[in-house]
């Protein structure tokens, strides 16, 4: 017979399995931010380079934020 | 030797280094760290002035070298990047980087119609002699410009002044 404390743990799996993946998109996002900054400023474009850097900030606040949730959760195990 | 590989790779699977959720999702919050501030320090280049680059001086030629209406091939600051010093109907002296902005074909002093042009034959892109802006073509950014001096009798290439883009 699984227990209740069975269940929590299948539960969590899932929602960490979520994280990581939310946080693999939010890493692409910025890598194509990385490359289009990179692509405009070779063909002298630099209008928008600030407005994506601000983006990729906010993106790694993202990722930082689900980070320090993952690790308070790792800690309450 | 063997000892190491064993402890390196393990072949007991119980023995091998897991990587736990915690440790990946800090990999992967470094490696964004590791963007965020790479896409910022392009942002920060881009904004750099690059107006003017000076570079050592260099005699490019006589003065009377050049007729009226005419152009000289010459190289600056490097053997390597190809200019054009061009001697305007006026008699004024102008100098480019040789280069179209487009593929990098070599452009010639022409008149056409009347009008001085720098022109790239391989697709018909043409650049001002007054100002090195883009005429005609597909040439994405204006010919970087050659800072000259005339001393005495010589024509003398003193850096290299880049259009700002927007």
């Amino acid at each position: 017979m699984r227990g209740p404390e069975y269940e929590r743990r299948r539960q969590k799996s899932v929602v960490f399995v979520g994280l990581l993946l939310f946080a693999l998109i939010l890493f692409l996002i910025q890598l194509w931010l990385f490359v289009m900054v990179l692509e405009n400023i070779l063909a002298g474009k630099t209008g928008m380079v600030f407005q994506a850097a601000a983006a990729s900030f906010v993106l790694l606040g993202v990722n930082f934020w689900m980070f320090a949730g993952v690790s308070r959760i790792s800690k309450m195990r | 030797m063997n000892e190491k590989i064993k402890q390196d790779f393990p072949i007991e699977w119980e023995d091998d280094h897991f990587v736990t959720r915690r440790e990946f999702f800090k990999f992967m919050t470094l490696a964004s760290g590791g963007l965020a501030v790479g896409t910022a320090a392009l942002a920060a280049y881009a904004k750099l002035p690059k107006d003017e680059r000076v570079f050592e001086a260099a005699m490019i030629c006589k003065v009377d070298d050049v007729k009226i209406g005419s152009a000289l091939a010459f190289s600056y600051p490097r053997p390597n990047d190809l200019c054009l010093l061009v001697r305007k109907q006026d008699g004024n002296f102008a100098g480019y980087a040789r280069r179209c902005t487009h593929l990098s074909c070599p452009v010639e002093y022409e008149v056409r119609n009347e009008r001085e042009l720098l022109y790239c034959p391989c697709h018909n892109g043409a650049f001002s002699v007054e100002d090195g802006s883009v005429v005609q073509g597909p040439p994405p950014h204006p010919l970087p410009q050659i800072k000259l001096e005339i001393r005495g009798n010589e024509v003398w290439a003193l850096g290299i002044i880049k259009e700002k883009h927007s």
